[in-house]
């Protein structure tokens, strides 16, 4: 018997509808009376690849916290493969910004990635052989299952992206959000990781990305959403009177 | 052997030394999660604010380690509550609300004519533990330690990374609050043992010793025990024969063994 960790149902995903449908979305941090996403309308098909680009602050973790539940959704929807927010959790993994961890806590890499099976396993019940193997099979595919042993307080940064994609991998998702995987990593994890995530996509998985890096990885993505100030913008438009265009990735 | 064991032929000794073995195993596993989380500063606080609940109890005729308990409880769910909007950073918060506690409470005794336990109360006094007083710790430390095992998985991902720990499902607000009442238990359990101010120091003193030796948490925890019993068992003898403070005896043991820990450490990676 299960028992997980919080009251939603898994359900399972409608294949027929986006993988993420949004509507008039508004988001604040409680802190704020400011929208940190004001009337965002988005739809991501399944099984594509989309960047979302913008400066910092424009709202693109933002957007991802609110679609797997990290922050209060003040207005709008959001769909996940055609059910509420919630029902598909387990098959949507945010890959936060490396910097939101504890690299300093005592665990082995496979530790880590093993927890990308804890969704499954809900409470008392600790992972088996199964999921071992898909924890080391991950790992395998990031080019990463010599770090098995090895503790994350002494990896590297391009190591802990590799880690953080593999343990999404282990999960088993079908939408990844990943925020800013290709921020200061070596052009060795850049390529892995641009390989892995073309892999992901052709499995059918829909994959969205954060990135500074769009001009060098366009031909990566199927399309890009471009935000600033919380809200989508046309690129073409987004200049200021000097002339300068004031969104950095493109 | 008179040496050592000479002291047992006396219960008092008995029940201190039981006692001090299974607060230091308390102390030690969830000090292991206290430290790592980078919550000392937490148990610091919650130590001291038992102070007020001990003496209202006092003056009641009433239980002291209920009072003490319901002391904790309230600050630790207090930090939370007063800082939840972040107007107030939950940080100072923790410098706030346990000092006022502890004001009150010396503001309790100073008022009171009839109170002459602050000491023991500050303190403690393992030599002094009753039947009673065992039987609670006991109780503490066996609901304490089977919290650490039952959801010893969800603990280690709570402490690396609690956003995913959110988007999974995983009560996050639910397991902190969890910690923070534990360590209340813990607290109380060895407030009769090494007193309020002290008590903090074998939550953290045996697990960042532990943490210089090795960086596996399984490791990390069972070091700790070992420290802390050897600390506390250490500490009684020494109070014992030299008719010392037993608390501060036995985080004074605590305290040799971080040093030549490090000291060892030094020297491995200076040579």
């Amino acid at each position: 018997m299960i028992f997980p960790y919080c009251q939603h149902r898994h359900s399972s995903p409608d294949r027929q509808a986006p993988a993420l449908k949004i509507r008039s979305l508004r988001v604040s941090y409680s802190s704020e009376d400011k929208f940190a996403l004001k009337d965002f309308d988005i739809s991501i098909p399944a099984g594509s690849a989309t960047a979302l680009v913008g400066p910092n602050g424009a709202g693109k973790s933002t957007l991802f916290k609110a679609v797997c539940g990290l922050l209060p959704v003040r207005n709008g929807s959001i769909e996940v493969f055609g059910r509420a927010l919630g029902a598909c959790h387990h098959r949507v993994v945010y890959l936060p910004q490396r910097s939101a961890i504890d690299w300093f806590f005592p665990i082995s890499v496979l530790e880590l990635v093993l927890m990308g099976r804890y969704v499954y396993l809900g409470w008392f019940k600790r992972p088996v052989k199964a999921d071992v193997d898909l924890a080391r099979q991950s790992l395998k595919e990031m080019n990463a299952l010599d770090l098995a042993g090895r503790q994350i307080s002494k990896l590297s940064g391009g190591q802990q992206q590799r880690v953080l994609i593999a343990r999404a991998l282990a999960q088993d998702a079908d939408l990844l959000l990943l925020d800013e995987p290709l921020n200061a990593v070596d052009a060795s994890t850049r390529e892995t990781v641009a390989n892995v995530l073309h892999k992901v996509k052709s499995q059918g998985k829909t994959v969205i990305v954060a990135t500074h890096y769009y001009d060098q990885e366009e031909g990566r993505y199927d399309q890009a959403v471009y935000l600033k100030d919380g809200k989508k913008v046309d690129p073409e438009q987004g200049e200021d009177d000097s002339g300068h265009k004031d969104c950095d990735c493109r | 052997m008179h040496f050592l064991t000479d002291p047992l032929q006396y219960l008092f000794i008995q029940r201190a030394i039981m006692s001090a073995v299974i607060i230091g195993l308390l102390c030690a596993c969830l000090g292991t999660f206290v430290v790592l989380r980078r919550m000392a500063v937490v148990g610091h606080a919650l130590t001291h604010s038992a102070l007020p609940g001990l003496v209202i109890a006092y003056l009641m005729g009433g239980n002291l380690m209920t009072g003490a308990l319901a002391a904790t409880v309230a600050t630790a769910f207090g930090i939370g509550f007063l800082s939840r909007d972040e107007s107030v950073y939950e940080d100072t918060m923790v410098g706030m609300v346990p000092n006022v506690m502890f004001a009150f409470g010396v503001l309790l005794i100073s008022t009171s004519r009839s109170f002459r336990d602050l000491f023991s109360m500050l303190f403690g006094n393992i030599l002094g533990i009753t039947a009673g007083d065992l039987h609670f710790i006991i109780v503490i430390a066996v609901v304490s330690l089977f919290f650490i095992l039952l959801f010893f998985k969800e603990l280690k991902l709570f402490s690396v990374d609690p956003n995913y720990a959110q988007t999974i499902g995983m009560p996050v607000k639910l397991m902190h609050y969890g910690l923070l009442f534990f360590l209340s238990l813990t607290v109380v359990a060895g407030i009769q043992a090494i007193g309020t101010v002290l008590t903090n120091a074998l939550l953290v003193i045996p697990v960042a010793a532990a943490r210089i030796l090795t960086d596996r948490l399984k490791f990390i925890i069972m070091l700790s025990c070992v420290f802390a019993v050897v600390s506390a068992i250490g500490g009684i003898y020494f109070s014992y024969y030299i008719g010392s403070s037993s608390g501060a005896s036995i985080v004074m043991f605590a305290a040799v063994i971080f040093g030549i820990v490090w000291v060892y450490k030094f020297i491995r990676t200076s040579i």
